[in-house]
């Protein structure tokens, strides 16, 4: 190879290596700050529900509470629910208030005794368990301890 | 790949855009400092990518400006990083944008035939200003917010069209919440828009001329100096 063309050779590598590694330098930062949401990771807590001596059994009880997190870099305080149902006053089992379809909130319907979504009649039972309609699973259920007389549940992460 | 180049090239003869790009005739005692404009370019793309990254993480209100610029910062994965390269992406690309000007006008090449590219180039250069002046305010701290403030106030000694065009900066009469949606939008929308324009002409010209050759003791200037 004449000296002009390994010259021209060498040049144009060293171009392409320079300015390879400036695009990796500016697409490597730039890549992981892009997909950081994936490994983010949710907070985790547990959230008060109230005394569990004002659970009654029998019927669910929709308990309102109001959840403060960081949502970003701002805090927000968001009023949430949860259907409460316990046989004895000691077990319980907390309901997310969408309905597992497509997420609609859904009520307990005291004549019929079943949780009734009204928007496509979907209906569940005490246990979560689907009766009729589109649902494709059970309703789903919070983590639940009892700590001092008060039940707390823990919000699923990336839930509604 | 080289079937695919092939296939593109019988059809739109993209070998040729190559060779227009990257095989031109370059004159004789050219060096680093006529690489200023390439080095713009290549800024100027660093602060389009950090800036689209910084903007999926940055809210224009007085109320969360400054949370989410430390949300990126303290928060986000590397987001120092980004942020650092778009700041200090900014510095750069002011003093490279000038000292490619002062290059241009110190070498004679803003001279016939090549005067709209000085032209567009100026137009260029006024952008990157502006750039800076409505990048500043963003993270809405106290020296960009005084900044903003001393700069809109200096608009306002402007002759008769003073107080009116210092209201039009700051979207109303004091400085505050519209001042920083105005900013932002002039910095993220209508300022790219019109750099983009401008820079692709810019390319366009000087692909098309070919670049300057440097001023030669005892030659007059030609026509195709």
């Amino acid at each position: 190879m004449d000296p002009e063309n390994s010259r021209r050779d060498f040049l144009k590598k060293s171009i392409f290596l320079l300015g390879g590694l400036m695009a990796v330098g500016v697409a490597v930062p730039g890549g992981t700050y892009f997909l950081s949401p994936l490994w983010r990771k949710g907070e985790e807590g547990w959230l008060e529900l109230g005394e569990i001596s004002k659970i009654l059994p029998g019927e669910p009880v929709k308990v309102d509470y109001a959840q403060r997190r960081r949502d970003g870099w701002a805090t927000i305080e968001e009023k949430s629910s949860a259907w409460v149902v316990t046989d004895d006053g000691k077990k319980f089992t907390v309901f997310d208030p969408h309905c597992t379809h497509l997420g609609c909130p859904y009520h307990w319907d005291t004549a019929k005794k079943k949780f009734l979504c009204p928007c496509h009649n979907a209906t569940f039972g005490m246990d979560g368990q689907v009766i009729s309609g589109p649902p494709p699973r059970p309703l789903d259920q919070f983590t639940t301890k009892v700590v001092g007389g008060k039940l707390l549940i823990k919000p699923r992460s990336g839930g509604a | 790949m080289r079937t695919l180049v092939d296939w593109l090239d019988e059809r739109l003869q993209i070998r040729e855009i190559k060779v227009a790009l990257f095989d031109r005739k370059i004159p004789k005692g050219v060096g680093w400092i006529y690489t200023l404009g390439s080095l713009s370019l290549g800024i100027f793309l660093l602060q389009s990518v950090t800036g689209i990254l910084l903007a999926m993480n940055y809210s224009p209100s007085p109320q969360f400006a400054y949370e989410s610029v430390s949300y990126i910062t303290h928060q986000v994965t590397l987001g120092n990083i980004v942020r650092g390269l778009h700041k200090w992406g900014a510095s750069a690309m002011v003093l490279i944008v000038t000292l490619h000007m002062i290059r241009v006008y110190f070498m004679g090449s803003y001279k016939y035939p090549r005067e709209l590219s000085w032209v567009v180039g100026v137009f260029i250069w006024l952008i990157v200003m502006g750039f800076g002046f409505t990048g500043y305010l963003l993270p809405w701290d106290q020296k960009g917010y005084w900044a903003t403030m001393v700069g809109t106030t200096i608009a306002e000694q402007a002759p008769l069209v003073g107080p009116a065009l210092a209201k039009l900066l700051r979207g109303g009469d004091t400085l505050g919440t519209v001042t920083l949606t105005r900013f932002y939008a002039i910095h993220v929308l209508v300022l790219p828009a019109l750099v983009l324009t401008l820079i692709a002409l810019h390319l366009f010209f000087v692909v098309r001329q070919g670049i300057s050759a440097p001023p030669e003791r005892d030659k007059p200037d030609g026509p195709h100096a």
